[in-house]
């Protein structure tokens, strides 16, 4: 089978029938959880408990085989796919036939799918990395007796379902199915973050994640709405690009419409303003962690405006934004995750302060050709996916043997330990920091490349693009630092384990440390092999037709990718100083110590900038005041619609008497109804 | 040439039994069934017998292919697009309503049950390709008489025989008022033949509006407002469907709305495919009043039936009640379609910018920006008739005779006692009130959308289209109030009885079915709009593509 449709709907096919599948395999208990969940949590706390625990025990042993065995077998089908693409040569892509969903008046909405270089290397991503967590999963959610966890079924039905939702995104080809599974992908994300229901923590950041993201899709949606009306009616995506490549609507419109689209992705990407849901997400099991930190969930936003370049690319406006918000996350997460106690909260500041780099470069989209920034921010999602997975999943390890303690203060020197996962975090660890060689060094390069490349260039915005360099540049140094102080804490100095861990704390059992060891050697050398001296990553994705399309719009000249040694250089000695600063200051393992002067500055980003505190104070705060003064408004309100609710029931007791039981009466209605009728008519006819 | 022997009219009526087939084979599986059935009465034998009747005529309606008759202006019966969707709406209806009655079918009367069942569908699907006055009461009779036996088949208690007496004698004068409109049609223009009434009122309407003939279509609408359950012709509702029993009352609340509007339709003029090259009319524009009592009809008969709905205790009156407003939400559809001549003149003036250029040079687009009213009825027809047979399902299906479901508190708990019932009767109460993703709003949004998107600078109408599918909205917001409130019931109270369990499984099984249909045209509604675009025939401009730019 090479059809790329056929293989991209197989895929599709398979992880549905595994989400299906499992959902069965509760007795339906995850289906009505799902259902209840979203009316009341506390209602599907109670009903869960009572369900969950009459599921079959063997059943509920094998309930992760059905998505392991989809992801495994889509992830084969997936590399297939991505074979066929590439062999298929230049400005390749298959659209599915159109399936006509609703049609009224100007309203149509035609599905397709659409496999391109783009979405064949997202899917590609994305259930590879799944397969190996899912494999993790199913040892991570036991107890330290190997039974499995008390929602397990639950948890790989919506992972199930997860997966699905993200590969449904990636091959949408209409705005509206496209939002469909966006849509999917945060009602998944509400599910697993907040798998743990019944702890508060849990139920309140699975709130906040759907809220905040909630927020954008508002944009995004409203987004869609007026690229609608600009785009000829089209909510297909290959029509809508040619209706504006043909009739370029008015610059302030396309602006909003980029916007309010970008909208939609700073939420599910966790960019500034809006990536305050990302940290908190953590409280869901770390596997999910990584699945969201990694291949599905925030690369969404990234991959939806990589998807839209057609329409970014003839805004400068908008592509500066998208810089703009890019730069302020980086930097910003990056300071918040210097001082973090936290492990996981380092990374997940982490992955935010990486998704900045993505949009960093992708708002060099006009400056230099699109396809080069889209290339730059994908080739980066790439290997991130890749190193985040593995420092996530390898932090699921030590929290799995410190019994669920994951504060670094009270422990260390897990070096002896667990060496395997101390082996694998290092890799991790390595290449997020950017040290040369490693995956994460070349599409880090390749991002500062492209904003080096903007700067020099003719856009409107090309001084910004300086500016962000710098800030670029500041962010890898401090990147490397908090890697590495999180490593050096974690695994160097003497071994002290927390009493949660018992006496002995061990490696993880294979099912987890094998994940690992793949996913390392793809930290490692995925970078090297895709892209620095074969060019076979962007050649790929430059097969791209949205991104040519772009490339025409945008006008912006090509440029070959060719390595940089001074970026390179500078890039080197800031990732090799932060890790030395880290080493000096931690490399002893053990508590921390803060040099006095700089205790401000740590209280600072220890306490995230005090990012929630201001808006609590202004957004909460307010918003909790607005509240209590519509509810007030709403008493008066909720009166008045209760007396002109009133009405229909007065008059329904009013006309009720009419209906006596007696047959003549109403045979005598009847005709002196067709009597008024008559007459109404005459009357109107004789006058 | 003496018509008497005009080969084609010959042709044409000899043709006739050819083009009503499936309905043959209905009632002639019926007839057996009535005269076998004196002789052995047993459910399984004729249940069995009539679903093989049923998809006899299936399998005739998909294999004959029809043959249009050369005279339209004799042809008693016409295969037309709305004839074919007609038959396979009763057909399937039919097909379902055997399930739906299975527990009120015993063996003292499951003949006569089975085969005026067979009957009633046949009516129905008769209606649909009626081209004569004749053809269409015989038709409609077709519907009402087995109706009046299946009110009675299992009347046990004075209400069933008190509902059951009570619709016979109304339907009777309803059907008196309707020959009396017939009789003036026959006099004003000398045919019985629809086709011929429908042009020669158009034309002499066209020139002067003629009142006799708005005496006559008045008395129609009159009569077949009985059927439709229109106000101030909706008082028999309440009572027969307390009454009667929920499989029968599930028919009548169903079938004779389907017949009724289809009737209504056809005689209305709304279904008759506009000639090419000449301008478009109705024989009862906007102009003639006729649009205008429809609105009002409308509007009254949604409004009293809501609010009649919000204060009924009993499950079965709501539903009636609730049977009486959708009847008003469906002829918001004839309203909407009889601005059709209107929104060709439009069209024809502002044709080009929406117009899809055409092979040949010329833009050949529908007339429509928005939705039709007669494609938007059909859809509200089927959508209509899968909830509420599915709603009166539920209601038989936990209706035993130690506990029989009357007021709403019957089904307080259902959700827990019986979780099956209650989503499925969840899903019929959602798509009553038609919240998305259910075919009930699929309907509410073509029928509003196409009342809303209606020419609205006409001297006769003015904004009268959009202020119908406002007060339609507002309308649909009063009925959420008492579906939800079944829906609270259901859920949130817990049970006042025990629950007992009932053995009515194909009941069920229909029920359970027609959610799964409500939700999937819900989710992907484009099958059944396309069936019924291609059924309500839509005038198209065509224009030169010279002129357009």
């Amino acid at each position: 089978m090479s059809d790329p449709l056929g293989l991209a709907l197989t895929i599709l096919g398979l992880l549905l029938a595994a989400t299906v599948l499992t959902a069965l395999l509760s007795g339906n208990a995850a289906v009505r959880t799902f259902v209840i969940a979203l009316a009341s949590p506390k209602a599907a706390a109670q009903f869960a408990l009572r369900s969950e625990l009459t599921i079959n025990p063997l059943l509920v042993r094998a309930a992760h085989w059905p998505l392991i065995v989809a992801c495994g077998a889509s992830a084969v089908l997936a590399v297939q796919l991505l074979l066929t693409v590439a062999a298929a040569g230049d400005s390749v892509r298959f659209v599915s036939d159109p399936l006509t969903w609703f049609e009224a008046g100007k309203l149509k909405a035609s599905f397709t799918f659409v496999v391109d270089p783009l979405s064949s290397i997202m899917l590609a991503m994305i259930t590879f990395i799944a397969t190996w967590i899912a494999i993790f999963s199913s040892g991570y959610m036991r107890d330290e007796h190997h039974r499995p966890d008390r929602g397990y079924v639950r948890y790989f039905a919506v992972m199930s379902l997860f997966v699905f939702s993200m590969c449904g995104l990636v091959l949408a080809n209409n705005f509206l199915l496209l939002v469909g599974f966006w849509e999917g992908v945060g009602l998944c994300s509400y599910l697993l973050i907040g798998y743990y229901y019944d702890k508060p923590s849990a139920a309140a950041a699975a709130r906040k994640a759907f809220l905040v993201t909630r927020l954008g899709d508002t944009g995004f949606i409203l987004g869609i709405f007026l690229l609608w009306t600009l785009g000829g009616w089209h909510t297909d995506l290959t029509a809508l690009f040619d209706h504006i490549q043909k009739n370029p609507p008015d610059t302030a419109a396309l602006t909003t419409a980029c916007l309010l689209i970008f909208c939609g992705a700073v939420g599910k990407s966790a960019q500034f303003p809006l990536y305050v849901w990302l940290p908190d997400a953590m409280e869901g099991p770390t596997p999910v962690s990584a699945l969201i930190h990694a291949a599905t969930m925030v690369t969404a936003g990234v991959y939806l405006v990589a998807r839209c370049a057609p329409l970014f690319a003839l805004v400068p406006d908008a592509q500066a934004v998208v810089a703009w918000i890019g730069g302020i996350t980086a930097i910003l997460a990056a300071f918040i995750a210097l001082a973090q106690t936290d492990l996981k909260r380092v990374l997940a500041y982490s992955t935010v302060s990486q998704l900045g780099y993505m949009f960093l470069a992708l708002g060099t989209m006009g400056a230099v050709a699109p396809v080069f920034a889209v290339t730059a921010a994908m080739f980066h999602l790439f290997t991130h996916a890749f190193f985040k997975a593995l420092l996530f999943l390898a932090s699921g390890s030590v929290m799995h043997a410190m019994g669920g303690v994951i504060d670094m203060r009270r422990f260390s020197g897990l070096r002896k330990v667990m060496p395997v996962t101390h082996l694998t975090f290092l890799c991790g660890a390595a290449a997020l920091a950017g040290l040369p060689l490693l995956s994460g060094f070349w599409s880090k390069d390749m991002v500062l490349e492209a904003l080096q490349l903007g700067a020099e260039g003719s856009h409107p915005h090309a001084g910004s693009f300086y500016l962000l360099l710098l800030v670029a540049l500041v962010t890898a140094g401090m990147t490397a630092f908090y890697t590495f102080r999180a490593y050096f804490l974690t695994f160097w100095g003497e071994v002290r384990t927390p009493e949660e861990a018992g006496h002995h704390a061990h490696e993880s059992p294979a099912v987890m440390t094998v994940p690992l060891l793949v996913l390392a050697v793809g930290a490692v050398g995925v970078g090297i092999v895709a892209e620095p001296f074969t060019h076979w990553f962007s050649g790929f994705l430059g097969h791209t037709p949205a991104l040519q399309l772009a490339g025409r719009l945008a006008g912006a000249a090509d440029v070959a990718h060719h390595f940089n040694w001074g970026l390179a250089g500078v890039s080197t000695l800031l990732a090799l100083g932060g890790v030395g600063v880290a080493y000096m200051a931690y490399g002893t393992g053990g508590p921390e110590r803060v040099p006095a002067p700089l205790e401000p500055v740590y209280a600072l980003s220890r306490n995230k900038l005090y990012v929630d505190e201001i808006y609590y104070a202004l957004v909460v705060k307010p918003a909790e005041w607005l509240a209590f003064m519509a509810r007030v408004f709403d008493l008066f309100l909720d009166s008045l619609a209760r007396l002109l609710a009133a009405v229909p029931r007065f008059v329904g007791n009013w006309v009720r008497p009419i209906q006596n039981g007696l047959v003549q009466f109403y045979a005598l209605s009847m005709a002196l109804g067709l009597a008024v009728f008559l007459s109404f008519v005459v009357f109107r006819i004789s006058r | 040439m003496n018509p008497l022997t005009d080969p084609s009219v010959q042709q044409t009526l000899k043709g006739v039994f050819q083009l009503v087939l499936p309905e043959i084979v209905l009632i002639g599986t019926a007839c057996v069934v009535f005269l076998l059935g004196c002789l052995h009465n047993r459910r399984w034998l004729w249940f069995v017998v009539s679903l093989l009747g049923v998809v006899a005529a299936g399998v005739v309606a998909g294999v004959v292919k029809p043959v249009t008759p050369p005279v339209m202006t004799v042809a008693p019966i016409i295969p037309d697009a709305t004839a074919a969707f007609v038959r396979w709406v009763a057909i399937i209806a039919a097909y379902v309503f055997l399930f739906v009655s299975w527990p009120e079918v015993d063996r003292t009367n499951a003949a006569e049950y089975y085969g005026c069942l067979l009957v009633a569908a046949a009516g129905v699907s008769l209606v649909g390709r009626a081209n004569d006055l004749i053809t269409l009461f015989l038709a409609l009779e077709l519907l009402s008489i087995p109706t009046y036996i299946l009110l009675y088949l299992p009347a046990r208690t004075r209400a069933n025989q008190e509902a059951a007496v009570k619709y016979f004698l109304l339907s009777v004068m309803s059907s008196g008022v309707l020959l009396f409109g017939f009789s003036y049609l026959y006099g004003l223009t000398g045919s019985t033949n629809l086709t011929a009434i429908v042009d020669g009122v158009t034309k002499a309407n066209a020139e002067r509006l003629s009142p006799m003939a708005l005496v006559a279509i008045v008395l129609v609408v009159a009569a077949v407002g009985f059927r439709i359950t229109a106000v101030p012709f909706h008082f028999y509702a309440p009572d027969v469907y307390e009454g009667g029993p929920a499989g029968v009352v599930a028919q009548l609340a169903v079938l004779p709305k389907i017949a009724g509007f289809v009737a209504l339709a056809r005689v209305l003029g709304l279904l008759t495919a506009p000639r090419p090259g000449e301008p478009f009319h109705l024989p009862f524009e906007a102009g003639t009043q006729v649009p205008l009592l429809l609105w009002l009809l409308a509007v009254v008969t949604m409004s009293v039936g809501n609010v009649l709905a919000l204060l009924q205790d009993n499950v079965r009156r709501m539903l009636a009640y609730s049977s009486v407003a959708h009847g008003g939400y469906m002829l918001i559809g004839l309203v909407v379609a009889s601005s059709l001549p209107d929104a060709v003149t439009h069209q024809t003036m502002t044709v080009g910018r929406y117009g899809a250029m055409g092979v040949d040079g010329t833009i050949s687009t529908p007339v429509l920006a928005a939705v039709g009213g007669v494609e938007a009825l059909l859809v509200y027809l089927v959508a209509y008739g899968a909830m509420t047979i599915g709603a009166f399902a539920v209601v038989l299906y936990l209706t035993t005779p130690d506990r029989p479901v009357e007021s709403i508190d019957d089904l307080a708990g259902l959700g827990r006692s019986h979780p099956v019932s209650a989503a499925t009767m969840a899903v019929f109460l959602f798509s009553l009130i038609g919240l998305p993703a259910t075919a009930g709003f699929v309907g509410k949004f073509l029928l509003f959308v196409g009342a809303f998107a209606a020419p609205a600078d006409t001297p006769a109408m003015r904004n009268l289209y959009q202020s119908l599918a406002v007060v339609a909205a507002v309308n649909a917001a009063v009925g959420a109030y008492y579906y939800l409130r079944v829906i609270g019931v259901m859920y949130l109270r817990s049970p006042i009885r025990p629950p007992v369990s009932s053995r009515a499984v194909p009941t069920l099984i229909a029920a359970v079915a027609l959610a799964g249909f409500t939700l999937f045209f819900g989710l992907y509604p484009q099958p059944l709009i396309k069936a019924a675009r291609k059924a309500a025939p839509v005038p198209t401009v065509t224009k030169p593509a010279g002129e357009t730019k």
